[in-house]
């Protein structure tokens, strides 16, 4: 089961991901990527993985995705509270250079 | 042409000469018959679409007519109006348990019966345009599956037939792809130099638009490859092409390596893919150590000024390397676990000697680890033997 929340914190928005990112809830969690990026136009897109206990290729590959998306709209995207198992993807992957990655959501939303 | 044929059946031959009037004037062919036996005949001429029955009637009465006309399925569709001197909602309620589409109560109005018979056609007419998008849409979903088959067996003909040697090496594969098609690829190729050059590589995503992308990462490969070069200018290049070809969430992971069997080297570049493991030694049996490579790096086509990094290894006479694709690994059981990379580690310590044997004891013991659950990704193993 998949559990996605938006929500506004100033400028920023933030999407709270639960469960399991995989090729057949990419769909759901594109469109709501899609919606926040083009109504909310944000200057920061902050991604809280801290639920999600499985993310497959393409699961990253919608994260890319994102980026990309934010980049046009001359915004940031940081991701935040990666659990072990998906660190060792991003690890694999060198997306950890690829990527803004914060421990927490407060660190994300302040960029430091 | 008319708009439909209707049955009348009734005893009374003043109610099937008013019905019929009234039907034939509003552009139905009419058919009449004075008890359900007629009606059974008739229908063995000419299948109405739909029948007004009266329910009480010497010869077979209307509810048997309606629950033979409603038990066949070459009639069933028949739209079935009972007719009936009963009143009150029970004997209503009867009728239409005994399959009944529809109720008229006697005595009638020539005009209620028309517009019961108006909006049963309706009804008709969109159960018949239903009826024939679902035949449509069963045809096309047969075609699909068809091509689909067809399209995997092209695919497995991408791969490189089995069991294949080239310079300094012998190798072989298992593919088990997850839906009939996938987005799994290897090959193996001369380099122009006169080494070997290979790639196993997984696009991202599943089905058809995997497999069309993995083809495309199988030419791009071969191409480069074609030019000279080396893994890292290889990779560099495939991700250029990927990047501009694809969308940006699709992308593959990728194993690039280049081969020189005068030198006992393997120069290799890690792309988002699963290090491949090594086996001193491994293809003349014995006590094994496996140990996956060394090595990491972005994936090919999400972006086209991401840096890769080339490395090397040792490949001398004997060694043995397995190249895999993460749906070996990466099965969840039941009890939230994972193979991965250690577990394969541990699987790959004792193998056969010879790599049809090593690649069947390999896919044998993850399924049998992961039991009962079974490989939901696409699959591809790679047993290569330096000779």
């Amino acid at each position: 089961m998949l559990n996605i929340q938006t929500r506004q914190e100033g400028n920023a928005s933030v999407v709270t991901i639960q469960g399991k990112v995989n090729f057949e809830v990419t769909a759901q969690l594109r469109d709501v990527i899609r919606d926040t990026v083009t109504t909310q136009q944000p200057k920061l897109l902050v991604i809280n993985l801290e639920g999600v206990n499985f993310i497959d290729s393409s699961g990253l590959g919608l994260l890319v995705a994102a980026r990309n998306s934010v980049d046009k709209n001359n915004g940031k995207l940081h991701l935040c509270g990666l659990p072990p198992q998906v660190k060792k993807t991003f690890d694999q992957t060198n997306l950890t250079n690829y990527f803004s990655i914060f421990a927490t959501e407060q660190d994300a939303l302040r960029g430091a | 042409m008319t708009k439909g044929v209707v049955l009348v059946v009734d005893d009374e031959a003043q109610i099937r000469d008013i019905l019929g009037f009234y039907l034939k004037r509003a552009g139905y062919q009419v058919l009449l018959a004075e008890d359900g036996r007629k009606a059974l005949d008739e229908m063995d001429k000419l299948q109405p679409d739909l029948i007004l029955s009266d329910l009480r009637m010497p010869e077979l009465a209307g509810d048997e007519l309606c629950r033979i006309v409603k038990g066949k399925p070459e009639t069933r569709d028949i739209y079935f109006v009972l007719v009936s001197a009963m009143d009150g909602s029970s004997s209503k309620i009867g009728g239409l348990n005994l399959g009944a589409d529809d109720m008229i109560t006697k005595p009638f109005h020539a005009q209620e019966v028309m517009a019961k018979v108006e909006s049963a056609f309706r009804l008709i007419a969109m159960q018949k345009e239903i009826k024939r998008q679902n035949q449509e849409l069963m045809r096309f979903q047969e075609r699909m599956t068809a091509e689909l088959s067809l399209a995997a067996r092209l695919q497995i003909g991408l791969l490189p037939s089995i069991p294949g040697q080239a310079a300094g090496i012998r190798y072989t594969h298992r593919y088990l792809p997850a839906e009939g098609i996938g987005g799994d690829i290897y090959t193996i190729l001369p380099a122009v130099d006169g080494g070997v050059a290979l790639l196993i590589a997984d696009v991202s995503g599943h089905g058809v638009t995997a497999a069309l992308i993995s083809a495309m990462v199988k030419t791009f490969f071969e191409a480069q490859v074609r030019q000279g070069g080396n893994p890292l200018t290889w990779a560099q290049a495939m991700n250029r092409d990927l990047t501009r070809s694809t969308l940006s969430e699709q992308f593959a992971t990728a194993f690039l390596a280049h081969l020189e069997p005068s030198s006992n080297t393997m120069r290799y570049v890690v792309a988002g893919h699963d290090a491949p493991m090594r086996i001193t030694q491994g293809a003349r049996g014995g006590s094994l150590k496996p140990e996956l490579l060394p090595g990491k790096g972005f994936m090919l086509g999400i972006d086209e000024d991401l840096p890769f990094t080339e490395q090397s290894c040792p490949f001398e006479v004997g060694d043995r390397m397995i190249l895999f694709t993460d749906g070996l690994v990466e099965v969840e059981r039941e009890d939230r676990t994972l193979l991965g990379h250690d577990g394969l580690v541990q699987v790959c310590a004792e193998l056969p000697r010879d790599a049809e044997g090593a690649a069947d004891h390999i896919v044998d013991k993850v399924r049998r680890f992961n039991d009962p659950m079974a490989f939901v990704d696409d699959v591809t193993l790679v047993v290569m033997d330096r000779v």
